[in-house]
């Protein structure tokens, strides 16, 4: 009787870190909150609404749609979750409304959390 | 049951993708692939194959195109050679893990060093660890045959990954050989139509291929270990019901030939098992008891099956058409997976290794009777003097 090899074990992946099949998800009608991407940023950018002209040049340069005109109050938002830090907000911005801050100054500063988010 | 027809791998192969009636080809000229893609080229044009033909710029752009194509919805097919095959390397990986299962097509081509049209393993090797189904042919027949096994086996919901289908260039992909094309009818009942779990859809709309944090990369592996656990039994079956269907039976995972009683036996895969089994029956005849296991599937790697089969044996050699500079044995791939196949048994076999027929060199049957020669040595010292050593230098 030949001796009985290993075997391969199986593996049981915890219900709460089970990764949709694929990472196929279905698709946000605003934000994609399943696979959030901001947790590698260094910097984010602040806006000064006094200088801010309300020209929308970085909702349209944003990589990652993260400016967004708030209508009713006349302002831009910022999404901090899908932010990068890459700055190209800051870069493009004409009326010098933005400058970039280090995340460590921020109380919830991405460099902060245990977990990412 | 239909008349075989002299065939070369390549055509085997593209006939093998119309049998599957595949939906988007995308094609980038290498040698010796190539010819999978002119063959498909006129089924398409003469309206024998109703796909979407087309023309990446480059292998990168094929396996893009197909994983897009794939993603809709289609069954898609590709292929390349060589340095093709490598130059595409960063679309294996996120295929594999995004479950796109489409098939490509290989006609082995040495890496170049520089520049070899020669036929060598290397070069689909390399991509054995990014999550895809690979496996080798040896003739046109089982590159046809392959090729409707492997889609069966990849678009199983219980697998979903990307299949490799491999045969040595110009060996097989160029030299002519019978084969046998099934009936449309045995094709239908053999291969469903591909199902995808989640397409692109404007109905339903769903993202592919996002960005994951790193705490989510570990279960994402994890899965894809678990899908290949589940792997062998499908290949299991579909290869029970292309027998059934079509007549024409394999194992699933090796090909034993003669070794129920052998004493050495050689360990190959693709073309050149050909001759190891004209080498075996010479040999046999000069009375000396040699089998030969051939490889029909890389990945998933049949640990247990080739354990079975070739534990009895007292001395291997492993038939490397594929280098791994700076191995573990310094040679090839194989070796080091068969021994590792291998190291529970408590009684077993002595495994060395011969690099041949690389950069397209043939085998010659002499050189497999040297390998015999060096194998029943083997056996008498009851050690192996070297991990490897290459034929011809």
């Amino acid at each position: 009787m030949a001796k009985e090899l290993p075997g391969y074990g199986t593996i049981d992946v915890p219900k709460d870190r089970v990764v949709p099949f694929g990472a196929v998800t279905p698709a946000p009608v605003c934000v994609q909150n399943m696979f959030q991407t901001s947790n590698w940023r260094i910097v984010r950018p602040v806006k000064d609404d006094e200088k801010c002209t309300r020209c929308l040049i970085c909702y349209l340069s944003c990589p990652d749609a993260c400016w967004v005109y708030k209508e009713e109050e006349d302002v831009m938002e910022w999404v901090n979750n899908f932010c990068k830090g890459c700055q190209i907000c800051i870069q493009e911005c004409p009326s010098g409304a933005l400058t970039a801050a280090p995340e460590l100054d921020f109380p919830d500063g991405v460099v902060r959390l245990d977990k990412p988010f | 049951m239909a008349k075989a027809k002299m065939l070369t791998g390549c055509r085997a192969s593209a006939e093998g993708a119309k049998a599957a009636e595949v939906e988007v080809i995308c094609s980038f000229p290498i040698r010796p692939y190539t010819a999978i893609m002119m063959e498909l080229a006129k089924m398409v044009a003469n309206g024998e194959l109703n796909a979407e033909f087309i023309h990446g710029e480059g292998e990168h752009a094929q396996l893009s195109v197909v994983l897009g194509a794939c993603a809709a919805g289609a069954r898609a097919f590709t292929g390349s050679s060589g340095v093709g095959v490598t130059y595409a390397m960063e679309i294996y990986s996120p295929m594999a893990g995004g479950r796109y299962p489409a098939q490509m097509a290989i006609a082995d081509r040495t890496l170049d060093p520089p520049g070899d049209f020669g036929s060598e393993h290397t070069d689909a090797m390399c991509t054995r660890d990014n999550g895809w189904l690979l496996g080798w042919a040896c003739s046109p027949q089982e590159v046809y045959d392959n090729t409707l096994i492997a889609y069966r086996v990849g678009e199983d919901h219980r697998v979903m990954l990307p299949q490799m289908v491999c045969q040595d260039g110009y060996f097989i992909s160029h030299i002519p050989d019978k084969v046998v094309l099934g009936e449309q009818s045995q094709v239908k009942e053999f291969l469903p139509p591909y199902r995808p779990i989640s397409p692109l859809s404007l109905t339903h709309p769903v993202s592919h291929g996002p960005q994951i944090r790193p705490d989510q990369g570990a279960p994402m592996d994890a899965q894809r270990a678990q899908t290949f656990l589940a792997v062998p039994k499908v290949i299991e079956e579909a290869t029970a019901d292309f027998g059934r269907i079509f007549g024409r039976n394999y194992d699933p995972f090796v090909e034993q030939y003669k070794l129920a009683d052998a004493e050495i036996a050689f360990f190959i895969m693709g073309a050149h098992a050909n001759t190891a089994r004209a080498a075996v029956d010479r040999l046999r005849k000069q009375g000396v008891k040699v089998g030969m296991a051939r490889l029909r599937w890389v990945r998933p790697w049949p640990t247990h099956q080739l354990a079975a089969a070739l534990g009895h044996v007292k001395a291997i050699g492993v038939v490397e058409t594929s280098t791994s500079y700076g191995g573990a044995m310094r040679g090839g791939n194989l070796i080091h997976e068969l021994r590792a196949s291998l190291y529970d048994l408590d009684d077993r076999p002595l495994v060395t290794s011969f690099m041949g027929g690389l950069g397209g060199e043939t085998i010659w049957p002499a050189d497999f009777d040297h390998m015999a020669k060096v194998l029943t040595q083997a056996v008498k010292e009851k050690k192996v003097r070297n991990y490897v050593q290459w034929l011809g230098m």
